[in-house]
């Protein structure tokens, strides 16, 4: 790492807090740049990032080393919390969670790539905040490219792929086939898109989208032959359907029992499938007492069951810790050599300044381009030489080993 | 042929232990196209060599092969077995053969266990019609028996996922629909066969003046309320304010009527022992 910096990584995920506690520090799209500017007013904060999903919500940030900003952070993004609910990893550990989360090793559905798509939203976020810099920018870039090799050479990136998908195979115990269901997709955001395309995909009977802004729903609705409305047709759209789920952003619907024909729930006798994919959670608890034909899980519930199905996928796992540690030394190797980047412009500079001194005083201001040639020719080289030496020495101050021992080290304190 | 009824019924309860072995693997997530051949070969075999029983003990009684308490609970295995193979077959589905296949080998196991190897041949024997009285009943009980195993299984699944405990019935037991749907489609073919088997059973008794038999005998009420309770579950996708969960508590209802009644229709003095 950068010997004058350090990174500091504090969140908090599916594997510290329950969904009650994750929903209430959900930093939505629309925050995202309040709260960077916030962790950047921290004092010592010089680069900052922040990733909030269903799982986790985690910053990113970087400070003078012997600054310990970790506390500070913790207060800003999460104050009121358990201290054990929350996790802080500083420099190579931060940088082995991160590599971890972006390759789906922490997600609940191991290997999911949805979170490369929000680690990309956060990075544009910061982008646009202009909260990265010399570390942190070519971190997220690196993250992303651990979490694409990381899916391409490994079975990792096989099978279920995502918290919609495990959603959808819930439906598929309950129902077998869609041919005769209805959905209703409440939220016509990313997520709401993904599970409409999964449900397509299975042939569904009939599909509906509800969202706020009935606009986006009709565009998303017409790619997927689906119909569009607006919130306010809630009631009787649930009527309808054998399936409701729900993938609503930032805290902008509930659905309670109210929504809900009791009367019409038990006369027919089919279950009634109620799946929330939303953070917060946009389905009220009492919706699942209305009847025992109704079936409700939220983001916990669905992470039991991607539990149960885990265990055959241990060996993918096995396969990414090579790939892991190897871009972790070639991370830390480049930004060792970066921080030598002003020892070598100095370096550069003086040879140069040598090579004029020495033409100067052999042959004056009437040098023979062939010696002239020769000087420069000789000069690159020697500088060359020079680098090649400092990026060996570069790759030798973390050694492969080392960090994989490191490695081994961050999975036993999991 | 006496030495190959007792191999064949020694056999037998083997096969159908290794069967429910094989789906009860297929439950478990065992998938594969050679494991996938090997367990509906293993099956067939199991089938055939169950019939071929029957058969022998039909040529060495020169006889309806079924004549007695324990081969009837053999044919009620066999009965089990088929219906649960074809049901399973509709559904495109291996389904529940773990537990269906396992009673089936208990059933099967008590009758080579504690039947006669021996056939012995009754003077006169059954006539064409009281053969498919007994045929027709006898696939009847073993399809309202799968019927009710199923609704069962519907219901421990349901409670379960409501439960949202996501445990053994969730990783191991087929689809919500798959089960409901042979809940309903064993409960159809018990209805048929029921039908038919009644049908014949009450005119054969009315021909025959059958001691003991009247409408008020147990025997026979339970077998019409039976008829008419399965019917319904086998017609419940038709009407409106019957679906899966209910159907699938009536059929387990069902099953403890339908095993009350095999114990009456077998028992000594009941006046079936005169056919």
């Amino acid at each position: 790492m950068d010997p004058k910096s350090t990174l500091t990584l504090v969140g908090l995920s599916h594997r510290t807090a329950p969904v009650a506690v994750r929903e209430r520090y959900v930093v939505s799209q629309a925050d995202l740049p309040s709260c960077l500017s916030a962790l950047m007013k921290i004092d010592g904060v010089s680069e900052a990032f922040v990733l909030s999903t269903c799982n986790r919500t985690e910053a990113l940030v970087v400070a003078p080393r012997g600054v310990d900003v970790s506390a500070r952070v913790r207060a800003q993004l999460f104050r009121n919390l358990d201290e054990a609910q929350v996790y802080a990893y500083e420099d190579v550990k931060a940088l082995i969670h991160v590599f971890r989360v972006a390759s789906g090793l922490d997600s609940v559905v191991l290997g999911e790539s949805e979170v490369l798509a929000q680690i990309k939203r956060g990075s544009e976020a910061a982008q646009a905040a202009q909260t990265l810099g010399p570390l942190l920018r070519p971190l997220v870039q690196q993250a992303l490219h651990v979490g694409k090799r990381v899916r391409a050479e490994t079975d990792l990136g096989q099978g279920t792929l995502s918290v919609a998908r495990v959603g959808i195979d819930v439906a598929t115990r309950v129902f077998g086939h869609f041919e005769n269901q209805h959905a209703l997709v409440i939220g016509a955001g990313e997520t709401g898109v993904l599970v409409a395309r999964h449900l397509r995909d299975l042939h569904i009977g009939g599909l509906a989208f509800a969202n706020r802004t009935l606009e986006r729903a009709q565009a998303v609705a017409g790619e997927l032959q689906a119909s569009a409305h607006g919130l306010d047709e809630l009631p009787a759209l649930v009527a309808r359907a054998d399936i409701v789920i729900a993938c609503v952003e930032g805290q902008t619907t509930t659905l309670d029992a109210s929504a809900f024909d009791r009367r019409l729930i038990r006369r027919r006798d089919k279950p009634l499938l109620v799946i929330d994919l939303s953070m917060p959670r946009a389905i009220a608890a009492d919706v699942a007492k209305i009847d025992r034909n109704v079936l409700v899980y939220d983001l916990e519930d669905l992470s039991r069951v991607v539990h149960e199905n885990e265990k055959g996928r241990n060996a993918a796992v096995e396969g990414t810790h090579e790939i892991l540690v190897t871009e972790l030394h070639k991370f830390l190797s480049l930004r060792t050599y970066a921080a030598f980047s002003p020892a070598i412009a100095v370096l550069r500079e003086r040879f140069e300044r040598v090579r004029e001194e020495s033409l100067d005083a052999i042959a004056g201001t009437r040098s023979d381009p062939a010696h002239l040639q020769l000087a420069h020719e000789i000069t690159r080289k020697l500088l060359d030489v020079a680098l090649d030496q400092m990026k060996e020495s570069a790759r030798h101050t973390r050694s492969a080993e080392s960090l994989d021992r490191e490695y081994q080290r961050f999975l036993e304190e999991l | 042929m006496i030495r190959a009824i007792q191999g064949l019924s020694v056999l037998l309860p083997v096969l159908y232990a290794l069967c429910a072995l094989l789906h009860g693997f297929a439950f478990a997530g065992q998938r594969s196209v050679r494991f996938d051949i090997l367990r509906r070969n293993l099956f067939r075999v199991a089938l055939c060599v169950h019939l071929a029983l029957f058969v022998e003990r039909g040529f060495a009684i020169h006889q309806f092969p079924i004549d007695d308490l324990w081969t009837t609970v053999s044919a009620v295995a066999f009965s089990m077995a088929v219906s649960y193979g074809l049901v399973a077959r509709i559904t495109d589905h291996p389904g529940s053969g773990g537990v269906t296949l396992g009673l089936v080998f208990m059933a099967q196991l008590f009758a080579s266990a504690l039947g006669s190897f021996v056939p012995e041949a009754h003077a006169g024997g059954m006539n064409a019609w009281a053969i498919s009285h007994v045929t027709m009943s006898t696939i009847a009980a073993a399809a309202l028996v799968l019927s009710g195993v199923h609704g069962l299984l519907y219901i421990l699944l349901f409670r379960e996922m409501r439960d949202r405990k996501f445990g053994r019935w969730f990783s191991h037991l087929p689809d919500l629909d798959v089960l409901a749907k042979m809940t309903r489609r064993s409960a159809l073919i018990g209805f048929i066969g029921l039908t038919v088997g009644l049908n014949v059973g009450i005119g054969l008794a009315h021909a025959e003046h059958l001691p003991g038999f009247n409408y008020k005998n147990p025997e026979v009420l339970l077998s019409l309320v039976l008829w008419l309770h399965f019917g319904v579950i086998a017609f419940s996708g038709m009407i409106r304010g019957f679906g899966a969960r209910r159907a699938s508590y009536a059929a387990a209802g069902g099953l403890v009527a339908v095993l009350l009644s095999l114990f009456l229709v077998l028992l000594p003095h009941s006046f079936h022992s005169s056919l």
